[in-house]
């Protein structure tokens, strides 16, 4: 008994950090349960409605620059658009002698950064939009530039986001110019297309953008420039380092496309099951 | 029961207010300093070493359910830093660890455990690469922790602290 007593009393502290480490571990394992998930929503949420306060305290200040690069921005965009009409009125002809649909009639919702999380490899932003205003979990988030990540938790006010600075992303891309496809990951503090095979003809400057086949981001938007292609000398496989579109350290505005990929994939295979009995 | 246990808690919200919202405004392509550690870091070293294992899980598990990383894994990496910093919690050499230069080293040492075992449960990786860049994105990291934490200590009454 002394000697339990003083086994006790000299390896306390290691006892007590196995313990907690144990039940942390624990918890990773049932990271993604409803229950966990729940639970989260509703701390985040509670906790974003303070942030809120702040950033908009902040924004007020910011407002000014704001206003000036948004004229910039008007004068760019009107530019852009009478080019854009132009070919919108061929794009039309096109469609109608194809007979196809148009694609693209997703509502966005637009919504604002109140809150960030920055990390190496988890970036996660906060949203001030959540279930009221039709925010889904697996819901893709762009900016005008291009993709900015995938809504990984919502709350009835709030959304949190997983950016593309996160290595729990992983996404389904292609070269626009050449289509081949990759695994988009977050991974040593950049934005890698992962296990290229060595054939592949994807350069240097060459825009990168999902992919039709990606499950979690039902729509082709872009995503970034191939930037630089590593581990040429070494290994079966080549790794492309991609620049994102999306300027991730100013980002204040984002919209949700409102549209669930896995959602849309398995109505599709209940119908084709449905056609089937 | 000592109720100066309870305070690094009611300091943690606003803390974790200013490293949302205030920190990304002064971070460098993902590098920022850790408020949180910093917080943690002090308290136990004015405390003791359960009382910066446990509130390390505590805090780690708040910033895992507020910010949307994997639930458990800053609970893990900031109990580990708990019971770290709290080698550095002997009464008789308090104020020798509380100096300027001490409690920044203390917390270089710290953060960058902290950032290590975090870039570990975070992202699995051990090609070369990845250990080249997570170490250098950890010792940057880290170093500006350390920095904020040499403002934090040198703005700090040296007698009376927080408790």
């Amino acid at each position: 008994m002394k000697f339990l007593y003083h086994l006790w009393q000299n390896f306390r502290e290691y006892a007590f950090l196995i313990v907690l480490v144990i039940i942390s571990l624990y918890l990773i394992s049932i990271n993604t349960s409803p229950q966990i998930q729940k639970l989260r929503a509703m701390i985040f949420s509670t906790f974003a409605v303070v942030n809120s306060f702040f950033n908009d305290t902040i924004d007020s200040e910011n407002l000014k620059e704001e206003v000036e690069n948004l004229r910039l921005t008007n004068a760019e965009l009107m530019l852009q658009l009478s080019r854009l009409r132009k070919d919108m009125i061929l794009i039309d002809n096109l469609k109608n002698s194809l007979s196809l649909k148009d694609t693209f009639k997703f509502k966005l919702i637009s919504s604002q950064i109140i809150s960030r999380f920055n990390n190496l490899n988890q970036e996660t932003i906060t949203i001030n939009d959540g279930k009221k205003n039709g925010v889904e979990i697996g819901m893709p988030v762009i900016n005008d530039r291009g993709l900015v990540g995938v809504v990984f938790s919502v709350s009835d006010n709030y959304a949190i986001i997983k950016t593309l600075r996160n290595s729990d992303l992983n996404l389904t891309v292609k070269s626009e110019k050449t289509g081949e496809q990759g695994v988009l990951k977050w991974k040593s503090g950049n934005l890698r297309i992962i296990n290229v095979p060595k054939t592949y003809q994807i350069k240097k400057g060459d825009r990168i953008v999902i992919s039709e086949l990606s499950t979690i981001v039902p729509v082709i938007v872009p995503v970034g420039y191939a930037n630089s292609i590593e581990n040429i000398e070494k290994g079966i496989f080549n790794e492309i380092i991609v620049n994102t579109l999306v300027d991730f350290n100013n980002l204040e505005y984002v919209f949700i496309v409102p549209i669930v990929a896995s959602k849309e994939v398995r109505n599709l295979e209940l119908n084709f099951l449905k056609k089937l009995q | 029961m000592r109720y100066s246990y309870f305070i690094p808690f009611l300091i943690l919200v606003p803390v974790i207010i200013f490293q949302s919202v205030f920190v990304p405004l002064i971070s460098f392509d993902n590098i920022a300093p850790d408020l949180i550690l910093l917080l943690l870091v002090y308290y136990t070293i004015n405390n003791n070493q359960f009382f910066g294992m446990s509130a390390g899980f505590i805090f780690g598990g708040i910033c895992d359910l507020i910010f949307g990383t994997i639930l458990g894994s800053m609970m893990v990496t900031k109990t580990i830093s708990g019971f770290i910093a709290g080698y550095f919690s002997s009464e008789n050499k308090r104020d020798i660890y509380l100096s300027n230069l001490n409690f920044t080293l203390i917390i270089l040492l710290v953060s960058f455990i902290d950032n290590t075992i975090f870039s570990f449960f975070s992202s699995f990786d051990l090609s070369s690469n990845f250990i080249v860049n997570m170490f250098v994105k950890n010792i940057a990291n880290s170093i500006y922790t350390a920095f904020v934490g040499l403002l934090f200590i040198s703005i700090i009454p040296k007698r009376r602290t927080f408790e």
